[in-house]
Order: C-alpha cells, then sequence, then structure tokens
C-alpha cells in the first residue's frame, strides 16, 4: 500500500454459499482520489464496496482503511470507525421518512455527545452548500429525488468523513438532476479533497473520475 | 437516544403507534377492570356482616319447634352455651364477640320475632341504634322494648304503648326501621339481651328442644383479624360442630354466583390471560416494527450507530408507547369502573339466617342485601399496572435487541 492510500483490499473474496461473488480482488484508492467502480449489474460491484466499507466481512482477504486493518473489528468498532471515517450515498437515498432534511442530515451526529446547537449548525451549513437551505425543516417526502440525493450528500460529509463511498448514486435520478449530483462529487473531490469510490454501471458517468475500474464475474479486469 | 427522533418517529408513523397503544392499553384496561371487578365483588360480600358490624356470624341448626306456643327457638339457631361462647371469645385472631338471642314468640293473638341486644356492643345488632327513626335506643338494666316501625304500624303500636310479649309487658320507647337496617337479625321486636335470656330461660318449649341455660344465646356476631377469617371459621366448627352455621364474606362471595366472585383463581387467571395479550400485543408490534423499519435500521448502522445505539432508540420508542398505553389504559379502566359503579348487586342471604318463620308472610321469600357495586381503581393498582405497561415496554424492546443486531446493513440496503 502506498503512503497516500486511505483504502486497500487485498485478496478480497466473497463467498455466499457456493457463489462466490468476489473473486481475490486487490485494489488501493489514495487520499483525495475519485475512483469509479464500473460493470454489469450483479458482477459484484456493490458487494466489493460492502467489503471495502466494512459493511460486510470479506470470506478471504484483508481490507485496510486509514490504516487500520478493519476486518478483524466487532460489529459495533465497525460501527464507530464507519462513524469517524466513512460516508455513505445510495441510490435510493435512504433516508428516514420521520426526520427533516437538517435531521437526516445530523443523523450520524445523534450517538455523538454534542449539543443540539452544534448538530444543527453543521447539518445547516452543508445543507446551505448544497443549495438547501430553504429546505431545512422539510420531511424526504416533500423533497425531489435530486433534492433528497443533495441531503443524502450532506449527511455523507456531516462526519468530515476521509472517504465516501457512493452506490449508483444516480440510479434513481432522470439524467440532468444525475448531473448535477455528479458535479456536486466532482466538486467535493476537487475542492474538499475528499476520496470517492463510486460504483456505477453507466460508463459515461464513470469517466469524470480520475480512475476507472472494471469488473466482471467478481473480478477486476482493468 | 434522541428524544426528536423517537417523538417524530411516534407522530409520524400514527397507525402504527395508535395500533400498539390501543391494543396495549385495551390489555392493561382489561387487567384493571377485572381486578378491580373482583374487589368490588369481594367488598361486596362483606356488607352484609359489615352492616352488622361483624366479619363473621355464627349459629348452630337444631331441631323443629314441637309447639308453635310461646318462646321457641328458630330451628335454624338454637342454643349456644355461655362455655362454648367463652372458649370463642379466646381463639387467636378474635377481635371481639357480639351475643344476641333470636326468639319466635307465639302469643295467643300475635306471632313477635324477638331479638335480645347488648346494648352496648358496637358488634352485632346494637349497631341498629342508628336506625332508630323515633323515640330513642333501649337503654342498660331498663325492661324496654323497641319496635320494627313498620310492624308496629301494620298493628298500631304507638310509642309509649306497652306491649305484652309472652306475658311479660315492656314500654315501647322507640321505633326502627328495618328496611334501613342489616338483613340479617332483623326482627319485629328488640329486647335487653337479659330479658330475652329469661325469656328463653322460662319456656318450656323451648327447653324440651334445645336445653338452654340462663347466660346462653343462639346467634354470635364475631369481629376478627380479616387474615385469620378463614382458618377461624374451621376452629368455629371444631368448638360449635360441624353443623354450625359459620358464615363469612366467603360464604356470600359463593352465593353472589359471579365469575368474579367465584374463585381468586378466576380473577388470577384472566388477569394472567390479559398480561399475556398485552405482552404479545407489544412484542408484535415492535416485531413488525423492526422488520418494517429493516432498511432504517440497516441506514443507522451504516452511518455509525452501535447496536446499543439503535436499540437504545427502538427500546425507548417501547417504553413511551407502552407508557402512553398505561395510561390510556388507566383512564379506559377508570370511565369503565365509574360505568359498573352503576351496577346494583343482589346478595341473597341464606334462609337459615333470616329471621322471619317461613310459615309467615313473607317467610319464605328470599331475601337479598342489594347495594351499588362498590367498585373502584384503588391507586396500588393503577400504579401496578401502570409499571407493569412500562415493563412490557422495555422487555420488549430488550428481547428485540438481538433480532435488531442480527439486521446486516449490507443486507438491507442492497437495492437496488
Amino acid at each position: 500500500m502506498s503512503r497516500s492510500a486511505i483504502l486497500a483490499g487485498e485478496g478480497l473474496s466473497k463467498q455466499y454459499g457456493s457463489l462466490e461473488v468476489v473473486k481475490g480482488v486487490s485494489i488501493s484508492i489514495d487520499s483525495g482520489e475519485f475512483v469509479c467502480l464500473v460493470g454489469k449489474s450483479g458482477c459484484g460491484k456493490t458487494t466489493l464496496l460492502s467489503l471495502l466499507s466494512g459493511l460486510e466481512r470479506p470470506t478471504k482477504g484483508d481490507v485496510v482503511l486509514n490504516g487500520k486493518k478493519i476486518n478483524g473489528a466487532s460489529e459495533d468498532e465497525l460501527a464507530l470507525f464507519r462513524r469517524e471515517n466513512v460516508g455513505f450515498i445510495f441510490q435510493s437515498f435512504n433516508l428516514i421518512p420521520t426526520l427533516s432534511a437538517w435531521e437526516n442530515v445530523a443523523l450520524p451526529l445523534f450517538p455523538i455527545k454534542m449539543t443540539a446547537e452544534e448538530r444543527r449548525r453543521r447539518a445547516t451549513e452543508l445543507l446551505t452548500q448544497m443549495e438547501l437551505g430553504h429546505r431545512m425543516d422539510h420531511l424526504p417526502s416533500a423533497l425531489s429525488g435530486g433534492e433528497k440525493q443533495r441531503v443524502a450528500i450532506a449527511r455523507a460529509l456531516v462526519n468530515r468523513p476521509k472517504i465516501i463511498f457512493a452506490d449508483e448514486p444516480t440510479g434513481n435520478l432522470d439524467s440532468a438532476t444525475g448531473d448535477a449530483i455528479m458535479d456536486i462529487l466532482n466538486r467535493l473531490h476537487s475542492k474538499e479533497g475528499v476520496a470517492i469510490l463510486m460504483v456505477t454501471h453507466e460508463v459515461e458517468l464513470a469517466k469524470t473520475a480520475e480512475r476507472l475500474i472494471r469488473m466482471h464475474d467478481g473480478e477486476v479486469i482493468s | 437516544m434522541n428524544l426528536h427522533y423517537l417523538m417524530n418517529e411516534l407522530y409520524y408513523q400514527k397507525r402504527r403507534t395508535l395500533t400498539a397503544i390501543l391494543g396495549l392499553s385495551i390489555g392493561i384496561a382489561l387487567l384493571i377492570i377485572l381486578n378491580a371487578l373482583s374487589m368490588a365483588y369481594r367488598q361486596a360480600a362483606h356488607a352484609p356482616l359489615k352492616e352488622i358490624g361483624a366479619d363473621i356470624t355464627v349459629q348452630r341448626p337444631g331441631d323443629v319447634p314441637k309447639d308453635l306456643a310461646g318462646a321457641v327457638f328458630p330451628c335454624s339457631a338454637v342454643t349456644i352455651r355461655q362455655s362454648e361462647v367463652e372458649k370463642i371469645q379466646g381463639l387467636p385472631g378474635i377481635r371481639g364477640v357480639g351475643k344476641a338471642l333470636l326468639l319466635w314468640v307465639f302469643d295467643p293473638n300475635r306471632a313477635w320475632i324477638v331479638l335480645g341486644i347488648e346494648q352496648h356492643n358496637t358488634i352485632g345488632p346494637a349497631i341498629l341504634r342508628s336506625s332508630v327513626t323515633e323515640g330513642r335506643f333501649i337503654e342498660e338494666g331498663k325492661s324496654e322494648a323497641l319496635v320494627e316501625v313498620a310492624y308496629a304500624r301494620q298493628f298500631g303500636i304507638k310509642l309509649g304503648d306497652t306491649i305484652s310479649v309472652a306475658d311479660k309487658k315492656f314500654p315501647v320507647v322507640g321505633f326502627i326501621d328495618a328496611s334501613r337496617a342489616a338483613k340479617i337479625a332483623v326482627a319485629n321486636v328488640y329486647l335487653p339481651l337479659a330479658e330475652a335470656q329469661q325469656m328463653a330461660a322460662s319456656s318450656k318449649g323451648l327447653q324440651s328442644v334445645s336445653p338452654y341455660d340462663p347466660g346462653d344465646v343462639n346467634l354470635l356476631f364475631i369481629k376478627a383479624d380479616q387474615e385469620k377469617i378463614t382458618p377461624l371459621a374451621a376452629s368455629l366448627k371444631n368448638i360449635l360442630g360441624k353443623k354450625a352455621t359459620v358464615a363469612t364474606p366467603d360464604s356470600f362471595l359463593k352465593l353472589l354466583g359471579s365469575l368474579f366472585a367465584l374463585s381468586d383463581k378466576f380473577t388470577l387467571a384472566a388477569s394472567l390471560i390479559a398480561i399475556i395479550v398485552a405482552i404479545l400485543i407489544a412484542f408484535k408490534t415492535m416485531a413488525g416494527n423492526i422488520a418494517e423499519r429493516a432498511r432504517e435500521i440497516g441506514v443507522l448502522k451504516a452511518v455509525g450507530w452501535t447496536n446499543r445505539n439503535v436499540v437504545t432508540q427502538l427500546l425507548m420508542e417501547s417504553v413511551v408507547q407502552c407508557f402512553l398505553a398505561g395510561i390510556l389504559g388507566l383512564l379506559i379502566a377508570l370511565v369503565v369502573a365509574f360505568g359498573l359503579g352503576f351496577m346494583k348487586v343482589n346478595i341473597p342471604i341464606p334462609w337459615d339466617m333470616a329471621p322471619t318463620p317461613h310459615f309467615l308472610p313473607g317467610g319464605g321469600d328470599q331475601i337479598f342485601k342489594t347495594l351499588r357495586l362498590p367498585i373502584h381503581v384503588p391507586w396500588t393498582l393503577a400504579l401496578f399496572s401502570f409499571v407493569l405497561s412500562i415493563v412490557i415496554g422495555g422487555m420488549t424492546g430488550a428481547l428485540l435487541g438481538r433480532q435488531i443486531a442480527k439486521i446486516k446493513p449490507s443486507e438491507v440496503l442492497r437495492h437496488e
């Protein structure tokens, strides 16, 4: 692993019964790097992302995230590690329907000892950056798809992560809104220096990334 | 635990919240009402004895009088010896004994139900002092009589008249309203106990059926420690014989015939069912809640909530729901109890405790003590149910903690 690498997976495999979904993949992402993982549906992209982010444990291999080998950690240790180092953006936004936009952004901060004012201040700051300052108190049901995804991006940033894992972040959006979301991700990467690992099956979108990793049938092919 | 998140969940998921609260509150209300009903019936069963100032009444059945002439004992109440009374007074748990002598007196032109009473004993018929409607109560050492007001009206007896009972004359010093008095030991004429004892001792007809010495009686009213009533009833039968009629609140409870009055076991079983139903409702709702919110739980874990964070959040939701259900259940129970309080209960008085001879008008009729169901929700029961509802909430949340821990974010967030 190079000195500047924020994330590395060594010989990662994931097996469900007799089905091997990820087959001995080794991957490394540097700090501030924007990497896209592309491939057809079912090729193992999302599983690889889950392994690298500590959401899932590999059958074989090691994951080193921000200098720490995480595959031996307990569930709660992994949760704490994610809280401090990782942000997630999902295809279906996964906002909590009963919480307002700013509360959804502040969700990762709820278990942390912090004043409510400080949580709100951090959420407001990020929502303003996402041009959603006027939608702070709206429930997700009152937001458009693009707005929901911008709230989800703000949530991914609220804990000031070293790396963001984005799983098909534009998959549920029309192309114009998808482009806007990609602009935000590019801006984050270039201005904030956040490393991004994005999974997509759209090769055109992936071209905006610094590096492209192609997967096929559980293996990295290029 | 985030209180705002918790309140939002309960507020915005109205259907889920209301289903859980209503379901559990019905279980809690059922538990309170069943127990309050059982307690009310128990309290009602005390009424016939309580109004005579006693917890137990005792009499001994005997033979039917041979001739209905002069003073006789009703066959349901014959001699209880003075020595037996002394033994009874010495039993542990006895707080006091009231004595009385019930006689049927057949004079040539009139039949009297006569009750000899201890004027100053608060246990037993002297409690009727408060039922004097005119004149005064009989005084110690004086040979005078009280007459039941309806009987006096029927036979034109006036205050200050002299009545002749078993050839002895008594001035009438007061009237008693029997309709306001206890159904046990009601009579037409109330005399000092000593006068009635003298009347019994000098009656040959009475002596031939049930030998009687001065100082003996045929009715006992016993005040006892509540927890010792049942063992005392057995001890009394040991002293007076198995045939002795020992009436306790439990014997009236059995006569009530209500399911709630039948046994503690019924109430216990019904309460347990209510609790189990409440637990199942809470458990089912919470389990459904977790299944429905698996993706949300996955998100929480993905963004860094530990299992403990998630379990605490959902556990507190469950506790708050159950807390609200406890309040609602209590309110429902109070409203239902208020409604049930208008219900009338008829407590049958056994024929052998009713003093009117069956061959006289009204003597064969079943008599009842009628009262409004004395139902209320004691604060201890309310508090118990309330705490129970919160415990159910906590227990359910804690039991489902393992299920929450099993949810893997990678599985529930996979769409996609």
